[in-house]
């Protein structure tokens, strides 16, 4: 009996805390409470203190909720527009394709309007690279009305990274500019021990960024839109020095290691802890190295030149971005809050707080050194999901496992050449039928 | 001559056995064993230091996990959807279990049938159709919602493992409680279920491990932190880019404790649990 009234009472007593504390019955609409839903652990702290200080403001609460991973999250806000209960801000992880699926499905709202008020003001605080991920222009291939649609928090980029000690040791006075200075510094470095280049190649899109810096910059953009429309062969001659790259640096013993099956965390522990010279790495490594080893010191350049008559364009824009839920009756509060995040002063103050670049040029000035030098570099910057067009997935993959394998010693520039062109092919043949 | 060959056969045979026990026991706990040592060291050493045993212990990264995870809200949250979620799940599970092995209804087997073909959806597959019907339920962002979902989860597996072992119990003794004057419902709490104490071990430590590490579902299904799991507390030390390792392995370290204690508690039923109730007669 004892026993009996112990479970009752102990069924009794969880009965109460969950019907009590787990919100039970409907809440009341609360207008002057703003929901964000974002995924970037590392920079939650930044964000409520930054909600905190507009609550006392402008007496606006801001509710910054966090689901990570980013896969989870992706999960929860695909879930939730089925179910129409998005939050007020949140964010689209995934591709532009996405984007404009939500957008036509009327889960985001066209903030253009708002961007463009007086004389283009907020849109002016922006690098333009960084909007451009959230922009949709005239005509473009999604079928989504021309405007912008997100707000940029952050930019990245991904770059050359050099160890300025290492250099020093290897007798290297300065970062090499082009591609021959950067294999004899890979010479002076393997002279005192020192591996040559490090980079997160076991995973294929750090591949892509690098194989694309080089495509851009042996052949220019527009030929490179041309091959994937069909009308240029990968076997053309441009396409075989891109891959004669990864084939140089492979005789030239430039790579670290494994660099084929390391993915990119791996890599930034190599850089971190000095066992590399060069990294190939995006401008979040800020935070990473500084977590890994605070002393480390480093420097930061374009990947070195193949073609000096072209310039060198690198991966990067938008790092993170939010929007705005078209259907929250608490629209305009939420745009007024993301104008206020993307202020200098709050920009300046969560480039300092995560290590991340600020998606506004005018918070430059007010951030650390190396993040300047990441951030020196923003004209330079392209990403696929700005291009025109993109290659097909299928073509895409035979190219990058193409360039595994020449860097593994399996097969050379002309073999990858020959066997991309004939998936091309193949595609293009699938794609008329 | 024959006995010393056969002793030597004999202790030849058990050094292999024991060598390779050991080797498997120091498997299993050697990542335990690096958890534990990682939780004591600085993010800066964890990679540089290769000592077996670090020479600076940082305990405090236990208090910081706690605190910066905000541990004491998902601790308790865990707790009461543990206890609640296997609770639910033992008593519906044994209730229809017992059903299915000695009632005869209509439908029995299909219905029985559907139980099992419910294990077949791997739970992902399940995730946007749960958030949609809890959503129009209103049970989203519910603790009960929550809780409802993990026990049908758990059902299926459950209902099997007992439903075999309630197949091969003998009828007699629950003949003779029906002749003391028990009825159906008497039988299951005075006879059935006393006897399937080592199946309904397995169902709690496995059913406790699944609902104790559990965190899509909860991320899918809440939104207010206040109601999260423990889970959520280590996610904060996973950065996009970077990992505070120490901090996260304290967290590991806390989060695991309370399982292991579990399964040490329980480990003498576990292994007859598992090898009655998985014997399909």
């Amino acid at each position: 009996m004892k026993k009996i009234l112990i479970g009752l009472g102990l069924c009794a007593a969880v009965g109460v805390f969950l019907l009590t504390s787990s919100g039970c019955g409907k809440r009341q609409e609360d207008l002057n409470t703003i929901t964000v839903w974002h995924w970037m652990t590392d920079r939650n702290k930044a964000l409520e203190e930054l909600a905190s200080k507009y609550e006392q403001q402008t007496g606006i609460k801001i509710k910054i909720d966090l689901f990570a991973p980013s896969e989870s999250y992706t999960q929860k806000v695909v879930s939730s527009a089925q179910s129409k209960v998005l939050p007020d801000i949140y964010g689209i992880l995934d591709k532009k394709e996405v984007f404009a699926a939500f957008i036509k499905s009327g889960f985001i709202a066209d903030i253009t309007a708002d961007f463009k008020a007086n004389n283009n003001e907020w849109e002016n605080q922006f690098f333009p690279k960084a909007l451009d991920v959230n922009r949709f222009t005239e005509g473009n291939v999604y079928g989504v009305k021309a405007g912008i649609y997100g707000v940029p928090l952050d930019v990245t980029t991904i770059e050359m990274l050099y160890n300025v000690k290492l250099l020093k040791k290897a007798g290297i006075k300065a970062p090499p500019q082009n591609f021959s200075e950067f294999l004899e510094a890979i010479h002076a470095l393997k002279r005192v021990g020192v591996s040559g280049l490090v980079s997160g190649w076991g995973e294929l899109w750090m591949i892509d960024s690098f194989a694309s810096n080089y495509a851009f910059n042996i052949m220019g953009e527009e030929k490179v839109m041309a091959t994937y429309r069909g009308e240029v062969p990968y076997t053309d001659p441009d396409w075989i020095k891109v891959l004669d790259v990864f084939k140089q640096l492979v005789d030239n013993g430039a790579l670290i290691e494994g660099v084929v099956t390391k993915p990119n965390k791996y890599a930034e522990q190599d850089f971190a802890l000095e066992r590399a010279a060069f990294a190939f790495n995006g401008s979040w490594c800020v935070n990473v190295y500084n977590d890994m080893n605070p002393n480390l010191e480093y420097g930061v350049m374009l990947p070195p030149l193949a073609n000096s008559n072209l310039p060198m364009k690198i991966w990067g824009g938008a790092g993170s971005s939010f929007v705005v839920n078209n259907t929250s009756p608490r629209k305009d509060k939420a745009i007024a809050f993301l104008k206020w995040l993307s202020a200098k002063d709050q920009q300046a103050y969560l480039a300092k707080a995560t290590k991340n670049l600020p998606a506004n040029r005018e918070a430059l000035a007010e951030i650390p050194e190396v993040l300047s030098a990441f951030a020196s570099s923003m004209d330079q910057v392209t990403h696929p999901t700005v291009w025109s067009l993109n290659e097909n997935p299928v073509v895409s993959e035979a190219f990058l496992k193409g360039i595994q394998s020449i860097l593994i010693g399996e097969k050379t520039p002309q073999q990858i050449a020959q066997n991309v062109q004939q998936v091309k092919q193949e595609q293009l043949a699938k794609k008329k039928k | 001559m024959e006995g010393p060959r056969y002793k030597a056969i004999g202790a030849l045979k058990s050094t292999v056995i024991h060598a390779f026990l050991i080797s498997v026991t120091l498997t299993c706990l050697f990542p335990l064993f690096w958890m534990v040592r990682c939780s004591l060291m600085t993010n800066q050493t964890v990679f540089t230091d290769k000592t077996f045993i670090p020479k600076d212990l940082h305990f405090s990264n236990y208090v910081q996990a706690w605190v910066d995870g905000g541990f004491g809200i998902y601790f308790l949250n865990s707790v009461v959807y543990t206890v609640s979620v296997v609770v639910g799940i033992v008593l519906i599970a044994s209730l229809a279990a017992y059903a299915f092995s000695r009632l005869k209804f209509w439908g029995k087997n299909f219905f029985f049938g559907m139980f099992l073909a419910a294990m077949m959806i791997p739970l992902p597959g399940s995730f946007v159709p749960l958030v949609v019907l809890m959503n129009k339920l209103g049970l989203a962002n519910h603790r009960i919602g929550y809780i409802l979902c993990m026990i049908n989860v758990g059902l299926s597996m459950s209902i099997l493992l007992l439903k075999t072992f309630f197949d091969r119990t003998p009828q007699d003794l629950e003949d003779a409680a029906r002749i003391d004057g028990c009825g159906r419902l008497g039988i299951w709490w005075h006879v059935a279920l006393p006897l399937a104490r080592p199946a309904i071990a397995v169902i709690v430590i496995f059913n406790s491990l699944s609902v104790w590490n559990e965190y899509i579902l909860a991320t899918l299904l809440l939104n207010d932190k206040t109601l999260m799991p423990l889970q959520r507390g280590i996610m904060v030390f996973q950065g996009v880019h970077s990992v505070d390792y120490p901090i996260l392995m304290a967290g590991l370290t806390i989060a695991a404790t309370p399982i292991i204690l579990i399964y040490l508690a329980m480990q003498r039923h576990i292994i007859k649990g598992l090898v009655e109730g998985a014997t399909v007669q």
